[in-house]
């Protein structure tokens, strides 16, 4: 009885969450059906003209299509990476401190960029790295040339990849800093006393003991390999880098909002969407078989 | 008995006459009130008189003072997001009964049926002004909003000069060096380079920025389809003088329209550019810059390239910063012929429209009447004039031109502030307060523009400032302009032309900034013609009746 009412109350919690999914996921999934329409505003969703897989066919026609998705794979493949890899370092490297006062600062210190949106951190991103920049300024410092970071192709996805993980990795770290408090401080102990060094003791206890975790964030980072970040993408992009910094996102952005070609944008969604669908699935079978890790 | 009957009759006749013509008068006030919603776009950092809104100010006050109206806001947004913010209301069928479009806009929504037809009701409440502003155009007016033979929107309607760039360049500068006036392309390189090297600006070493460029996003040049006017901190002036107009559509070798944006001298003129950033003769921060403003205003710009009005903007915050920079204008770089022929625009690049259904569609325009009519009397200091509700820009087509004149006119004692009453100046509304203002702001000697002659702190400075400087170089050149008259879209431009527009943009702002190699540009128009551009030449073709 008891617990019946713990629950109305945990469930009640969901609500708003449930709310938000409803509103701006799956009622607008309504909307995908312009993809095979040439949606027409006044005509509506029910009204438009149908043109089958019109579209589609045209999508794979232009240019730009391999170069945003492969865009897209590329930049959110090396998020990944290196939003599993940077935080586990540091958090292995926060669990060695000893001191709770340092530990604790540091780590709020570290987890405060997440905090802030890409708006304000693009600007500070740009003044950062622009011509007259303080990056700049210390590179002068060495005798390198003046460089105009956001107005390089070559060098956007660096930037991105790089701006990204310094804003997360503070916040990343906190799994893996949960996950290391679960292992039991006798097993340090006994490994101490068979004589282990404290690096020894990194891959023979830590690392097994929190191998669960890294195999499972990794594994459902799989349903993000299409998402490469519009917030953080929109916000430093501009057309010179649009070879290697225009992802499906800003592009569904610029065609469907600026162009006025909704059903071609909407097609574009529907793409990374079903091959997102994909990802999820396989990556739901893999935290099974690898973490036993399991929803329904 | 008879008699009475044929009296009674007249006098219903008359009454009838007398209702149509008070129904149908352009100022007419409205028995009772009608409310209009409108998206409207306001200025995020914009200030407002104490107690003021973007929703009750003096102009929403002014309309229901005046004709009866009151205007609600259904969405606002800040000019960067009007467009889409527009877009998501078009696409979602979910319209404010007036609003300012563009011509992709106005297309799409009458593809979507969503338009009221304006034909009765301009002819009915149309304003003399309005009309004669129209009347002015040659018909290009018309062209831009009858479809079907039916007027589905009221084009504003502004002066040509806005399409025409011109060369702004700090004369102090030159004369502090003991230089003249560039006038080839030559003569510009040697004057960017001079400004850098012997920094007459005693700016920090480094920072003095010879010819300005694009921010982030900007363009490089004007396009026909969205930027074909106002096009500031670009470079077409530079391809004007090489014999270039890429981005709008020009007369080929045989006559017909060909696009100037893959044309061989658009490829030399990209060769010039990126030998003068290689030189750092242009901003280094071309298109990656926030704010192409920045520099002008804190005094680092020897020369940008934009069209008459920049008094208004952004010469009043540079002059707070620096009271002595004496920005002039020029017709330069001139081509290999001498000349100087630069592309001009599309004067009709915004639409007033009304949501078909909407039962009061004459509000919208008794609304441009009436800015049209009482603009100058407007406090325009205290609230900005933007902020007019579904202000759309409607003045005569060659209202800077007879405003300069006058103005000339009157510093050098030909004509007096009295000639200029009356008669066919009843057209201009500014005319009369410009006039009177320009002693104001002018000082002595009245032959010499050089900034210390001007009163740079009146609030009647940029405008006077832009038609008499702006407005200098060319009103006494006669000059043909280098592109055909199309500035719209066709079926496949609405389908194709934002990834051709993209390849474009990419491609040359590459090419300028050493990113690609010149044969890049080659590639570029292969894939063009291949990807749509050749049906889409041949559509512009058709619609250009060749």
């Amino acid at each position: 009885m008891r617990n019946r009412g713990l629950s109305k109350h945990y469930y009640l919690m969901l609500l708003p969450g449930f709310a938000w999914l409803l509103l701006f996921s799956i009622l607008p999934m309504f909307g995908l059906v312009m993809a095979f329409q040439d949606y027409n505003p006044g005509q509506g969703v029910l009204g438009s003209p149908w043109v089958g897989w019109d579209n589609f066919q045209y999508l794979l026609e232009l240019d730009d299509s391999r170069t945003i998705f492969f865009n897209t794979v590329y930049i959110s493949v090396l998020k990944i990476l290196g939003n599993l890899l940077v935080p586990l370092v540091f958090a292995l490297l926060l669990n060695e401190l000893r001191l709770g006062f340092l530990k604790k600062s540091i780590q709020t210190i570290a987890y405060l960029p997440h905090f802030l949106s890409w708006v304000i951190l693009g600007g500070i991103m740009l003044d950062l790295f622009s011509l007259h920049g303080p990056v700049n300024h210390l590179l002068s410092a060495f005798g390198v040339r003046p460089v105009s970071f956001f107005g390089r192709a070559d060098l956007f996805p660096g930037l991105a990849v790089g701006s990204d993980v310094w804003k997360e990795f503070g916040y990343n770290a906190i799994f893996y800093l949960a996950a290391l408090t679960g292992i039991s401080e006798s097993l340090y102990e006994s490994a101490s006393i068979d004589g282990a060094t404290r690096w020894q003791q990194l891959w023979t206890v830590t690392l097994p003991g929190i191998s669960t975790t890294i195999v499972l964030l990794t594994v459902l980072s799989l349903g993000n390999v299409l998402n490469a970040g519009f917030d953080q993408i929109f916000n430093l992009y501009n057309p010179i880098v649009y070879s290697t910094g225009d992802i499906v996102d800003t592009w569904v952005y610029r065609s469907g909002l600026i162009n006025l070609q909704y059903s071609l944008a909407t097609a574009a969604g529907l793409i990374k969407s079903f091959v997102g669908f994909l990802l999820i699935v396989l990556a739901y079978f893999l935290a099974d078989k690898y973490a036993q890790y399991r929803i329904f | 008995m008879k008699k009475r009957i044929l009296i009674g009759f007249t006098f219903l006749l008359s009454l009838g006459a007398w209702a149509t013509a008070q129904a149908a008068d352009p100022y007419g006030k409205y028995d009772s009130p009608v409310t209009i919603n409108i998206g409207n776009r306001i200025d995020p950092t914009g200030k407002f008189p104490e107690g003021d809104s973007p929703e009750n100010n003096v102009y929403t006050r002014y309309a229901k003072d005046t004709f009866n109206i009151i205007v609600k806001d259904v969405w606002q947004s800040s000019y960067a997001d009007y467009d889409r913010k527009l877009n998501l209301a078009i696409a979602s069928n979910d319209l404010p009964d007036a609003m300012v479009v563009n011509d992709a806009q106005l297309r799409q929504m009458l593809k979507a049926d969503q338009l009221q037809d304006l034909t009765d009701v301009y002819a009915k409440y149309a304003g003399p002004l309005l009309k004669a502003a129209w009347a002015k155009t040659n018909g290009t007016a018309d062209k831009a909003v009858t479809f079907n033979g039916k007027i589905m929107a009221i084009p504003g309607i502004t002066v040509p000069d806005d399409g025409y760039t011109l060369a702004w360049i700090r004369k102090d500068w030159l004369d502090k060096l003991g230089l003249k006036v560039p006038q080839s392309l030559d003569d510009l390189e040697k004057v960017a380079k001079a400004f850098i090297d012997k920094n007459p600006g005693n700016l920090p070493k480094g920072t003095t920025i010879g010819i300005g460029g694009p921010q982030s996003g900007g363009q490089l040049y004007g396009d026909f389809l969205f930027h074909s006017t106002n096009n500031n901190f670009a470079f077409d002036p530079i391809f004007s003088a090489m014999g270039a107009t890429p981005g709008y559509w020009i007369a080929g070798k045989d006559g017909k329209a060909v696009y100037g944006s893959i044309q061989p001298e658009t490829k030399a003129a990209l060769a010039k550019l990126a030998d003068f950033y290689k030189k750092g003769l242009i901003d280094p921060e071309m298109s990656v810059r926030k704010d192409a403003t920045e520099g002008i205003i804190a005094g680092q710009v020897g020369i940008f390239f934009g069209p008459w009005w920049h008094g208004y903007w952004p010469f009043p915050d540079a002059m707070k910063q620096n009271p002595n920079a004496n920005w002039q204008a020029y017709a330069v770089p001139l081509n290999a012929s001498g000349k100087w022929a630069p592309h001009s625009g599309n004067s009709h690049t915004q639409f007033l429209v009304v949501r078909k259904g909407y039962a009061h569609p004459e509000a919208a325009i008794k609304l441009q009447n009436g800015l049209m009519r009482d603009q100058f009397t407007f406090n325009v200091e205290a609230t900005r004039i933007e902020n007019y509700p579904i202000r759309t820009v409607i003045g005569m087509p060659d209202d800077l031109l007879v405003a300069r004149k006058a103005a000339l006119d009157v510093l050098m004692g030909k004509k007096k502030i009295e000639d200029f009453q009356g008669g066919d100046y009843r057209s201009y509304p500014y005319l009369l307060d410009d006039i009177k203002s320009l002693l104001l702001v002018k000082k002595p000697p009245f032959d010499n523009f050089d900034i210390q002659y001007w009163d740079t702190t009146s609030p009647k400075w940029p405008r006077i400032y832009s038609i008499i400087v702006g407005g200098a170089p060319y009103s006494n050149l006669s000059f043909k302009v280098s592109q055909l008259p199309f500035y719209s879209s066709t079926k496949t431009i609405e389908t194709k032309w934002a990834s051709l527009k993209k390849m474009e943009d990419e491609t040359f702002v590459n090419i300028i900034l050493g990113g690609k190699p010149l044969s890049a540009f080659d590639e570029f128009v292969t894939k063009w013609k291949a990807q749509g551009g050749d049906t889409i030449t041949a559509e512009v073709r058709q619609e250009l009746g060749q």
